[in-house]
């Protein structure tokens, strides 16, 4: 199960002083839910070793500057009643090691409108284990998408409203799931998730004014030839005002050119007469 | 005799086909340009509101040249046919003012292009897309150019931003004060639309979801037709000006050998 091969990679929350019966290392992390039933019957408390995560990076817009999207926590609550609420904490880091997990959701200390200043921590995307069934279904994509409620984001009457986020964070996640009143399990805390921040448009570069070759060449080769022509525009002119310019280069205009018909003495009528 | 009327009667033959390509060649840069200055891909309003439209400056210079060329080069073959000195005089000095305006545009043409950059869409974008308090009607004027011409772009070419929607993520705008990011990560133009024009998925494309939403940025569609623009009106500005320095040279060899 995905679930539980994730947790090989989670941060433990191990409380110090608690006798193991086995040595622990990194290989056998993956026994550790089994012992925490064990040890947390007599807190009432399943800790589970599943830490929330962001989803997968094809997603475009898993992070946004006031946004961002979870996976699904499918086959993680494999001991929890259908009927409990599995709630979503959002907190900053530094509330999570004294985090209360006995603080009721929607009271003034765990309200949307009052994060972060007022409420270190908020609960919201409140929901039944029936919603996230197990198996998770190949090709579809399941993801929580945690500041996408605009509407209720300024009205103190939707305390556990999924509001967007004030700042780009960072902030962690975990899961939380009551029965009634009493917490039931929870989630280890996600790594810190922190938040895209934008930029003033201003600080783009202005358009660098770079000049391509391509342009110089055009402009250097127009401008010779534009020269070129202009000399000989002036050395017709000049040449046209001199006077002396002419002789035996000139081309004569074919009209000029006649051929003068030179009458002989009368070569052709003495032969006339001889008749 | 025979032989400079030979030599007479080829350059006249040189000259008139010369003159008969550039009247030709006149009407096909007057064609070019009549189709770049009716901007066939609307990409007009980006350019006014960058301040910055001398490419089509330059193109109307190039309708008049392509005009002027034609007549010319009428008034050309007549000259050389005729081979009156004052007529080809006169057919010098216009060519070379033509030739000087032509100059102009390609010279226009190729540097303006130079300016047309990636950041300078950028910043025009994230400054006056959909500006709710423009400053003056001008600004409005040139706000509602950017705006409406981004939105056809956008559904027309399937993309979104210059480089992509992470432009709207990356950098304030203007559109971000007015459309919350939680609701607009970027415009809705940027979602794949259905047949009536609205998004097929609206939350898979505020997700970011490969197939509901438009990953590529518009950079190409921009560029490729101000780039077919520019270099269409400069390098065969180019080509036509090398064509008639060849052609005013051997006018005024044959102008020199006339009385």
């Amino acid at each position: 199960m995905w679930a539980l091969a994730a947790a090989g990679g989670s941060r433990g929350d191990a409380e110090p002083g608690r006798p193991h019966s086995r040595p622990r290392h990194p290989g056998t992390r993956t026994m550790l839910p089994l012992l925490l039933p064990l040890l947390a019957t007599a807190h009432g408390l399943v800790r589970l070793a599943y830490a929330p995560t962001l989803a997968e990076e094809t997603l475009g817009g898993l992070t946004t500057t006031s946004t961002f999207t979870l996976e699904q926590p499918r086959c993680v609550f494999t001991e929890v009643r259908d009927d409990a609420i599995i709630w979503l904490v959002v907190a900053v880091p530094e509330a999570v090691p004294s985090f209360n997990d006995s603080v009721e959701p929607g009271t003034p200390e765990r309200a949307f409108q009052r994060f972060p200043a007022g409420a270190p921590a908020y609960m919201t995307l409140n929901t039944t284990l029936p919603n996230y069934p197990c198996p998770k279904p190949t090709g579809e994509i399941t993801v929580l998408r945690v500041g996408s409620e605009t509407a209720c984001a300024g009205s103190e009457t939707r305390p556990t409203c999924n509001g967007p986020l004030p700042g780009p964070g960072p902030y962690r996640v975990k899961f939380l799931v009551l029965e009634g009143s009493e917490p039931v399990a929870e989630t280890t805390w996600s790594k810190p998730i922190t938040l895209r921040t934008a930029r003033q448009p201003g600080s783009i570069p202005a358009a660098g004014s770079g000049r391509s070759a391509a342009m110089i060449a055009l402009t250097a080769i127009l401008s010779i030839l534009f020269a070129v022509l202009l000399a000989g525009l002036v050395a017709m002119l000049v040449f046209w005002g001199s006077d002396a310019y002419g002789g035996s280069s000139t081309f004569s205009k074919p009209e000029a050119v006649t051929v003068q018909r030179y009458n002989t003495h009368h070569v052709y009528d003495q032969p006339a007469a001889r008749l | 005799m025979a032989k400079s009327g030979d030599g007479i009667h080829i350059l006249q033959g040189l000259l008139v086909f010369g003159n008969v390509v550039i009247g030709m060649c006149g009407i096909a840069l007057t064609a070019e340009c009549i189709f770049f200055v009716s901007d066939p891909h609307g990409l007009y309003p980006l350019l006014e509101a960058t301040e910055n439209d001398d490419i089509y400056a330059a193109a109307w210079i190039g309708i008049f040249v392509g005009f002027a060329l034609f007549a010319l080069s009428i008034l050309g073959i007549i000259g050389v046919i005729k081979s009156k000195r004052t007529l080809l005089l006169v057919y010098i000095i216009l060519m070379l003012i033509t030739y000087a305006f032509e100059m102009a545009s390609c010279i226009t043409a190729a540097t303006h292009r130079d300016f047309l950059t990636p950041n300078l869409f950028l910043k025009q974008m994230l400054e006056m897309y959909r500006k709710s308090e423009p400053i003056n009607n001008n600004d409005k004027w040139m706000t509602e150019g950017v705006t409406k011409t981004w939105d056809k772009l956008m559904l027309e070419n399937q993309c979104c931003g210059v480089q992509g929607p992470t432009d709207w993520q990356e950098y304030m705008s203007a559109f971000r004060t007015t459309h919350s990011d939680a609701d607009f990560p970027w415009p809705h133009n940027c979602c794949v639309m259905d047949a009536q024009g609205s998004p097929v998925n609206l939350d898979g494309c505020k997700l970011g979801v490969p197939g509901y939403y438009n990953s590529n940025g518009c950079y190409d569609a921009i560029s490729g037709p101000m780039n077919t623009h520019a270099w269409g009106v400069a390098w065969f500005g180019f080509a036509i000006l090398c064509w008639t320095f060849c052609v005013l040279l051997g006018t005024m060899f044959y102008w020199s050998r006339i009385e």
